[in-house]
Parts: structure tokens; sequence; C-alpha cells
């Protein structure tokens, strides 16, 4: 059942005299529940891909439909609205808000629904459990260690259940240990939970985690191969 | 949902204890300046802005500006309540221990013991002592709360100022500033402790009282015409304007004074603008995320005009309440001439500060938070 499709999807920056086309009609589809990694050197237009499924950025032209809705279709508000509904992200540099307390940081996407503080409380100790991090809700970001804070931040990004996970080279700044350890986290959460993950990444062994790879490079989509699971 | 972003506000200012605490103290600080200014200009328009029920009028002698140089010869008086309107003309002494403009002067008026009440402004009460013993005794002394508060003396104390030396017989409460901050005493006894006195002996005014408020002026120009060609020819005005003429030095620094008071209001406005500005700088990594959880720009706009409002309810609260308590517990006046304009402690003065800080927080919040509420959220990430 397809989740995310993609049809000759364009993403043209102004940069200065000459445009930028970091996206260039790019046809993709995934799956819902797939876990998917997408690889490419350098400015390949990664994050700008990224950033269009999370609804953070519009697309130039093309079509990009997630889970029935029309994404360029939305206005400002609506998409804000359709993000705190459908999407959770999750950024290489983690990107807690430092002054709120680990608590404070999962709890901030519930703050936009309709939920008792009880509620709120519930979902996000749960969340806290899930990424193994219950024992630190109080601490600040500056007393976490990296992979402590990501862990945080998938929380962050799960407590609301969301559609569509993406990350953003969730594993990029972390040590060998932490990032196997998330990694062991995204791949549960995928297969558990049932979320569909889409990861960017330039690490092979991260890479490896995923069931499907997807090779981007400038701006369109190379080869598609199923992971050897 | 807007309620629920509060506490997220709160813990942003809270926080970053140093920098709201600097930006709060810079607030209060310049509203405790604002608001003690306008302390002052309120006390200048109640001591001389003049209403529809004044009916006092002060004949002074012309050209003289101090009641060390004033001198009007008693039986004036006379002459005068027989002018049309006059309903009572009361001679008045008055002594001061310093007639340039300064805090804490002490006056003395010296009245006739059986004219005291065509003297003071109606709607006067006496909170201590009785009045009796002012009558009987001579060297009584009535003496206005403001100025007893201000020197903390009360009834059955003696005091001495300007090489007079009084009895406290009473307190005298009163609508009017002059009356809170005079001692009046009996004529005669003030006539004869500078020695200036004698029977048909010299005052320094009369205060006229007209039967009606509508004939004020023609009764002043009465008056003075009366005594165009005398040896002691007379300047006749209203209380409040007799106020406006001899401490017009006050007047004019409460004036330029004003100025500053202004000034206290845009250093305000400056010091969250500058806070918000920074903040707003520090925290676009914090804005981005927030919008990608679903924030909407018109949500986070509304957090930062908040956190506007409550610096300047904070900063300005502090600063004007300390302004205001100040001025309350400290009964503070200004005395040039004989005249008393007080620095007001008008609770008015608490809500207008406080209003004006947390109109100022406001404002200075809008353009920040209207240019935050329309970043583009991927744009952001790639800038920080
Ligand atoms: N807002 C922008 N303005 C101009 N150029 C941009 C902008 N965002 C991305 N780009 C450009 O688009 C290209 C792809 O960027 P990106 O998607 O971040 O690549 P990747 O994540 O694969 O490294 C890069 O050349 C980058 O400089
Ligand atoms: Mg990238």
């Amino acid at each position: 059942m397809t989740l995310i499709r993609c049809d000759k999807l364009t993403r043209v920056y102004q940069g200065g005299v000459e445009e930028i086309r970091p996206l260039d009609e790019l046809d993709l589809a995934i799956d819902r529940g797939q876990f998917v990694a997408l690889m490419g050197p350098s400015g390949s237009g990664k994050t700008t891909l990224l950033n269009l499924l999370a609804g953070i950025d519009r697309p130039t032209s093309g079509r990009l439909v997630i889970d029935d809705q029309s994404i360029g279709e939305l206005s400002r508000n609506e998409l804000a609205a359709w993000r705190a509904d459908h999407v959770g992200y999750v950024f290489q540099l983690y990107n807690l808000v430092p002054v709120l307390n680990a608590y404070e940081n999962v709890e901030l996407p519930l703050l936009l629904k309709p939920m008792s503080q009880r509620e709120r409380h519930e979902r996000v100790s749960a969340a806290l459990e899930v990424v193994g991090i219950a024992d630190r809700h109080a601490h600040y970001p500056r007393q976490l260690s990296g992979g402590q804070e990501q862990r945080v931040a998938i929380a962050r990004a799960i407590v609301t259940e969301p559609t569509l996970l993406l990350a953003d080279e969730p594993t990029g700044d972390l040590d060998k240990a932490s990032a196997t350890a998330v990694m062991e986290l995204l791949k549960r959460l995928n297969q558990e939970q049932g979320r569909t993950i889409v990861m960017v990444t330039h690490d092979t062994t991260t890479a490896e985690y995923a069931d499907l790879l997807l090779h981007l490079e400038k701006g369109r989509l190379l080869e598609k191969e199923e992971a050897s699971t | 949902m807007m309620l629920r972003t509060i506490p997220l506000v709160l813990k942003q200012i809270t926080r970053s204890p140093i920098r709201s605490g600097l930006t709060v103290g810079g607030i209060a600080i310049a509203m405790f300046l604002f608001c003690f200014v306008e302390a002052m200009r309120d006390g200048v328009g109640e001591a001389t802005n003049a209403s529809a029920e004044d009916a006092t009028l002060i004949v002074y002698r012309q050209n003289r500006y101090c009641p060390f140089t004033s001198k009007l010869p008693q039986y004036y008086g006379d002459r005068i309540e027989e002018i049309e309107g006059v309903t009572s003309a009361v001679p008045v002494q008055i002594t001061v221990t310093n007639c340039r403009a300064s805090l804490d002067v002490v006056t003395f008026r010296g009245v006739p013991v059986g004219e005291l009440e065509d003297v003071l402004e109606p709607g006067w009460r006496i909170a201590d002592g009785s009045l009796a013993e002012w009558r009987t005794r001579g060297d009584g002394a009535l003496i206005g709360e403001a100025m007893a508060n201000r020197r903390g003396i009360g009834v059955g104390d003696r005091f001495s100022a300007a090489g007079i030396t009084v009895y406290v017989a009473a307190i005298l409460e009163s609508d009017a500033a002059q009356d809170r901050n005079v001692s009046y005493v009996q004529l005669p006894f003030l006539q004869e402790t500078l020695k200036t006195g004698g029977t048909g002996g010299v005052v320094t005014q009369f205060s006229v009282r007209v039967d009606d408020p509508l004939v004020m002026e023609e009764v002043a120009r009465a008056i003075d015409s009366e005594f165009r060609y005398d040896e002691h020819p007379t300047s006749t005005s209203s209380e409040k304007a007799f106020v406006g003429r001899a401490a017009r030095d006050i007047i004019e620094i409460v004036g330029f004074a004003t100025w500053l008071g202004w000034g206290a209001l845009v250093t305000v406005f400056a010091l969250v603008a500058n806070a918000i500005v920074l903040a707003m700088r520090d925290r676009i990594r914090d804005h981005a995320v927030l919008q990608t959880l679903g924030f909407t720009g018109g949500l986070i706009g509304f957090m930062v005009v908040f956190e506007g409002a409550v610096l300047g309810i904070v900063g300005g609260g502090i600063g004007t309440l300390a302004a205001w308590g100040i001025a309350r517990v400290g009964h503070f006046s200004m005395t040039m001439g004989g005249t008393n304009i007080e620095i007001s402690s008008n609770p008015m003065l608490l809500v207008l500060g406080i209003a004006l800080a947390v109109a100022l927080g406001i404002l200075a919040g809008v353009v920040p938070a209207w240019r935050v509420s329309r970043r583009e959220i991927a744009h952001s990430f790639r800038t920080v």
C-alpha cells in the first residue's frame, strides 16, 4: 500500500544568478511500513527531499501525495496542522530546545493536541520508556550525551504517533556505540510499531538497517535496491 | 492552544535568568523614573489646575513672590470685604524656612483665630487632636497630615522651624495639597514672634472667598483697582494661579522632567525590543523546530509578543510600585514661595505605569513576532 508518491517532484532555488535544482523531476513511491534509507553524495538533494516529505518545504513543481493528501494544495496553517498530525522529524543535531528538559521537549508536540495534561503525561512517559531514557526525563539537553539527546529527539518525533518518521543523518554526529543504539531503536520502531521511516544517511552500515535503499544523485533517483535482510 | 504555550514562554524567560534579569531591571529603573516624573506632574496639576468649584483668591503684594517680601497692611482686609462678591477676607501671615524651590520646607500660616474656617479649603477634617485646643493655646499649631507624616510629628509634640516653636494641637486632613502641607498658627502669635506685628500689623497675603466662582476674575480685578494708587498695590489671582506663579521654578523643572519621562518610555521600548531581537536571533533554530512540530507562525508570533508583555509587566510592575510606594511613604512635597506641590501617590499612577509598560512590551514584540511568524522553516535550518 503506497503511503508516499512523488510525481516529477522538483525543487528549484534561486541561488544568485543561476538557479539550483536539488530535486529534478523525481518519481518515487514508498509503501506504508517501509524503512527506507536515502543515500547519495553531499549536495545531491537528500535533505531537500526529506524537507518536502516533512511538509516544511514546498515543491516548485510536480506532485507530492502523502497518505492521500496532496501536500502542495495545503495553506501554510493547514500544512502546520498536517505536520503535527503526520510527521515526526529527527535531525542530525538533535535540535532539542535547550531551555526545556527532556520531558518538556518530548511534550512539545502534544501541546498542539486536544489532550489533558494527564493524557500528555502518559504519552510522554511511554515515549521516554520506548527510547530507554525515562530515568533522565528531568535532564536538560546540555546534561545529556549526544546519543541520549538523539533518543530524546526520537521520543519527541514518535510521541504523536505520526504516519511518517523522517530522519536526516540521525547518527551523523554520534560515536559508534550510540549510533548502533539509535539504529536498533529505529529498527524496533519500524518492526514493532510498523512505523514508516525515511532516513537519510551516507553511512553504509547505518543503511543496512533499512529494507529499501535509494540512491540520489543530482536530484534524481539512481537505482533502487532491496536490502538484504 | 495559546494558553498552553504560556508556560513555555515563562520557561524561556525564567531559565535565562541573567538576560531576563538585566532586561527586567532596566525596565524597572526606567519605569521608576517615568512614574516619579508622572507623580510630580500629577502634583503640579493638582496644585495648579483650576477647577469649577474654586472660590478662593489670594491677594499678594504686587511684584513680590516670596512671603518674606510680600507685606500688606492688615486693615486692607476690611476694605476687601466691602467689595461686592467677597464673602470673607482673612489676613494670613506666612513664614517659611526657605523661600526657594526645595523639598521639605516648613510653612507657617498665621490666621486670626476666629477665621480659620474661612481659609481652609472645604472638605477638611481634624484627624487627631482638637481644634478647641488650637484656639485656646497661643502657640498651638494645626499641622497638615502630609507634613506631619513627613516630619513624624503628632499631637502633643513641640516642634520648631524657622525660629518658631509651636505646640502641635491637631492634625488636619484635607483634599487640598496646600492645606495638607502647612502648619496653621494663630496670626498674633506669628506676628509677635516675627516682630512684624502689633495691632493693625502687617500680613503677607489675604485669603479671599468669593460667593460665586463665576465672578472670581471680576472680584480679583476689583480688589487690585481698589489698591492701585495705594502705597502697597496688590496682585490678586485664584489660589491655583497663585501657586502656578509662586512655584514657577518647580513647574518649569517638572515640565522639563516630562522629557525625561518620555525618554524613560523610549528606554523601556528599546530594552524590550533589544531583548527580543537578540532572543529571536538565538532561537532561530528553536522556532524552526517548533514549526516543524506543527506550531503555526501565528502561534509562535503570539509567544514572542507575550514574552514582551511579560517583560513589560514584571519590569514595569517593579519600577512603578517602587516609585509609587516611595511617594506614598515619603509624602514628598516640593515647596517654593510658601506654596506646596506634592509628589502624588495617586493609585492611578500604578495603573498608568503598568499599563504603559505592558503596552510598550507588546509593541516592542510585534515587529519581531511578525517577522518570526513568516520565516521559512527549511531556510531557518540552513542559516544556523
Ligand atoms: N534554501 C536554499 N537556497 C539555495 N540553495 C539551496 C537551499 N537549500 C539547498 N540548497 C542547495 O541544494 C543542494 C542540495 O542540498 P541538500 O538537499 O541539503 O543536499 P544533501 O542533503 O544531499 O547534502 C545544495 O547544492 C544546496 O546548496
Ligand atoms: Mg543534508
